[in-house]
C-alpha cells in the first residue's frame, strides 16, 4: 500500500512542510520563551535594540501563528484533500511554489521583524511587500487545494475540506482588506484606515485570525486526524455539518469584543459578546463530536500517544472556548481587559488547541508520508506530558497574574484614590512573569524533544530504506 | 428602558443604506442557519449525512482497489 500511495499521491511537498513545521515551532517557542524572560527580568534586553520585548514579541507571533501554524495548515491540507478526493494534487509546481514562497515569507519575517520594519498592526506586522507576498502564495495554496477538489473522484467533499475551504477563502479576504495601506517607501506604508475604524478592522481581522485560522483551519485536521488515528469514523457527521455552518456564519461578528470601553460604538461591543455567547454552542458541538469518536474505545489512549495529543487538544479547545466568550461580556471585561488573563487565553487556545492538534497531525502525518513509526514512542509520550505540563503552568501563572492586576489596577482606597501605583501592580506580577517563563521553557522542552524525535524518524526511514523502497515500487509499477 | 416596546422601538426613518444592507444580511444568514438546521436535523437525512463519515477510513481501500489516478 506505501508504494501504491506514494505513486498515488504527492507526499514530497507535505514531507518538508511537516519537518519545516516541527524546526519552526521550536524557533518560535524558543523566542517566545526569551520574551517572556525578559519580562520577568528585563537585564535581558542586553541594551540592544533587536532583543527588546517590542521588537521580538511581533517575531515570536509570527513564527508560532504563520510558520508553525501555516505550515501544519498546508503540511495536512496537502494531505488529507489527497486522501478525501482520492487524487493528487492539481499541480505539484504550484505545491513547491507554495512551499518555498511560504518558506521565503518566514525568512523575510525573520530579517526585518528585529530591525524593526513593521506596519504595527497586530498579527498582522509584515511591510507591504511581504504582505503581497503573503496573498500570493496563499492564493497559490487555495487554488491548488480547491482545483484538487475539483478534480476528485468522490462525489461528496469530506467536512474537513469544508474547514480548510472556509479557511482559505476568508483568510484571503480577511489579510487583503486588512493589509491595505499607502506605501511611502520600500519597508513603509500607512494603513489605509484611521482612528476607530482601523481599530475595527484591526480586531475584525485578528479575531478571524483566531476564528477561521487557528480554529477553522485546525478543525479541519481535527475532523480528518483524529478519526484517522483513532480508526473509527467521526461520532456525528451531521454534528460536523451543524459545527460547520454555524462556525462560518457566527465568527465573523466576534471582533468589537476585544474593544469594549472604547471608542467604538457600544452596541458593536454588545453584539460582539452576545454572539460569542451563542458560538458556545457549536464549538461545545465541535470538541464533543471529536471526543465522542473515541467512545466504547477509550482504552486506546492508554497506548496511542499521538492520539493522546489529538484528545487532549480537544478538551483545551472546549475550555477556551467557553472561557472567551465569558471574557468578552462587559461586567468580566472591566476586569480582563489589558491585563494577563488574556495572555493566559489565548496561550490556552494556542499551546493547548493549536500546538497539541498541530503535533498530533504532524506525528500521524511522520509515520504515514515516511512509511515507519516513530524513532521513540517513549518519546512522544514524554512530548505529551511536557507540551501539557508546561502549557498548564503558563496558563495558571497567566490567570492569576491577570486577575490580580485587574484588582490592582481598580482598588480605591477611602479617598476614592487609587490603591495601587502602576508600578506596584508590575512588582506583584514578578513571581507569576517567572512562572510563566518556567511553563513556557517546559514547553519548549517538548518541542526540542519533538524534533529530535522527527529528525530520528526520517533518518531511521533512510536507513531501514522504508521511503526509498516505497518509492522504487512506485517507479516500478 | 421602561417597557418591551421601547426596548425594541425602531426608528425607521433614520435608517441608512448601510444600516439596511447589515439589516437584510442578518436576516438572510439567520434565514440560511434555519435552514441548515432543519436539513441536517431531519430524520429522513440522516442515512445519507451520516454515510459520509466513513469517507476517510475507506482511503486506503481505494488505493489497495489499484486506483492510480490515471497514471
Amino acid at each position: 500500500m506505501d508504494a501504491a500511495a506514494e505513486q498515488k499521491y504527492n507526499f514530497d511537498v507535505v514531507r518538508w512542510f511537516a519537518v519545516m513545521a516541527v524546526v519552526y515551532v521550536v524557533v518560535g517557542a524558543l523566542v517566545g520563551v526569551y520574551i517572556a524572560s525578559e519580562l520577568a527580568w528585563p537585564v535581558l534586553n542586553f541594551d540592544s535594540p533587536y532583543l527588546t520585548f517590542g521588537r521580538l514579541r511581533p517575531l515570536h507571533t509570527n513564527a508560532v501563528i504563520f510558520a508553525f501554524g501555516g505550515s501544519v495548515l498546508m503540511a495536512t491540507a496537502f494531505y488529507s484533500v489527497q486522501r478525501t478526493c482520492g487524487v493528487r494534487l492539481w499541480s505539484d509546481k504550484m505545491a513547491w511554489f507554495t512551499f518555498w514562497g511560504w518558506n521565503a515569507i518566514i525568512v523575510s519575517a525573520v530579517v526585518t521583524l528585529p530591525l524593526g520594519l513593521t506596519s504595527g498592526k497586530e498579527y498582522a506586522e509584515l511591510e507591504w511587500p511581504i504582505d503581497i507576498a503573503i496573498a500570493v502564495v496563499w492564493l497559490s495554496y487555495s487554488i491548488n487545494f480547491i482545483m484538487t477538489i475539483a478534480i476528485r473522484k468522490s462525489s461528496h467533499i469530506y467536512v474537513s475540506n469544508w474547514f480548510f475551504l472556509g479557511m482559505m477563502i476568508m483568510i484571503t479576504y480577511l489579510h487583503v482588506v486588512n493589509s491595505l495601506a499607502v506605501p511611502v517607501s520600500l519597508m513603509k506604508s500607512y494603513s489605509l484606515f484611521s482612528g476607530v475604524q482601523d481599530a475595527m478592522i484591526q480586531w475584525w481581522y485578528g479575531h478571524n485570525a483566531v476564528g477561521f485560522y487557528l480554529t477553522g483551519g485546525f478543525l479541519g485536521i481535527m475532523y480528518y486526524f483524529v478519526p484517522k488515528q483513532a480508526n473509527r469514523p467521526v461520532f456525528s457527521y451531521r454534528l460536523s455539518v451543524i459545527h460547520f455552518w454555524a462556525l462560518m456564519f457566527g465568527y465573523v461578528w466576534l471582533g468589537a469584543h476585544h474593544l469594549q470601553y472604547t471608542a467604538l460604538p457600544d452596541w458593536t461591543g454588545s453584539l460582539g459578546a452576545a454572539v460569542s455567547l451563542a458560538m458556545i454552542i457549536p464549538s461545545w458541538g465541535g470538541a464533543v463530536n471529536g471526543m465522542m469518536t473515541l467512545s466504547g474505545a477509550w482504552d486506546k489512549l492508554r497506548t496511542d500517544y499521538i492520539l493522546r495529543f489529538l484528545i487532549m487538544s480537544l478538551a483545551f479547545y472546549a475550555m477556551s472556548t467557553f472561557e472567551g466568550p465569558v471574557m468578552s461580556l462587559k461586567t468580566v471585561n472591566a476586569l480582563s481587559h489589558y491585563t494577563d488573563w488574556t495572555v493566559g487565553h489565548v496561550h490556552s487556545g494556542a499551546l493547548g488547541w493549536v500546538a497539541m492538534v498541530g503535533m498530533g497531525a504532524i506525528y500521524h502525518l511522520m509515520e504515514r508520508c515516511f512509511h515507519t513509526t516513530m524513532w521513540s514512542a517513549k518519546l512522544v509520550n514524554l512530548h505529551f506530558w511536557t507540551a501539557t505540563i508546561g502549557a498548564v503552568i503558563y496558563i495558571i501563572a497567566m490567570w492569576v497574574s491577570g486577575i490580580m492586576q485587574g484588582l490592582m489596577w481598580r482598588a480605591y482606597d477611602e479617598y476614592g484614590t487609587l490603591a495601587y501605583t502602576f508600578a506596584e501592580s508590575v512588582e506583584a506580577m514578578h513571581p507569576y512573569y517567572a512562572m510563566r517563563a518556567v511553563g513556557g521553557a517546559i514547553f519548549l522542552l517538548g518541542a526540542v524533544i519533538m524534533l529530535f524525535n522527527v529528525l530520528m524518524t526520517v533518518k531511521k526511514a533512510s536507513s531501514e530504506g522504508t521511503l526509498q523502497q516505497a518509492r522504487t515500487a512506485a517507479a516500478s509499477a | 428602558m421602561s417597557s418591551l416596546a421601547d426596548y425594541f422601538h425602531t426608528d425607521w426613518e433614520a435608517m441608512t443604506t448601510n444600516d439596511w444592507i447589515g439589516t437584510i444580511l442578518t436576516v438572510v444568514i439567520f434565514l440560511l442557519m434555519v435552514v441548515a438546521y432543519v436539513y441536517v436535523l431531519r430524520p429522513k437525512n440522516k442515512d445519507k449525512l451520516e454515510s459520509y463519515k466513513h469517507i476517510p477510513m475507506d482511503d486506503d481501500e481505494r488505493i489497495e482497489s489499484g486506483d492510480k489516478n490515471g497514471r
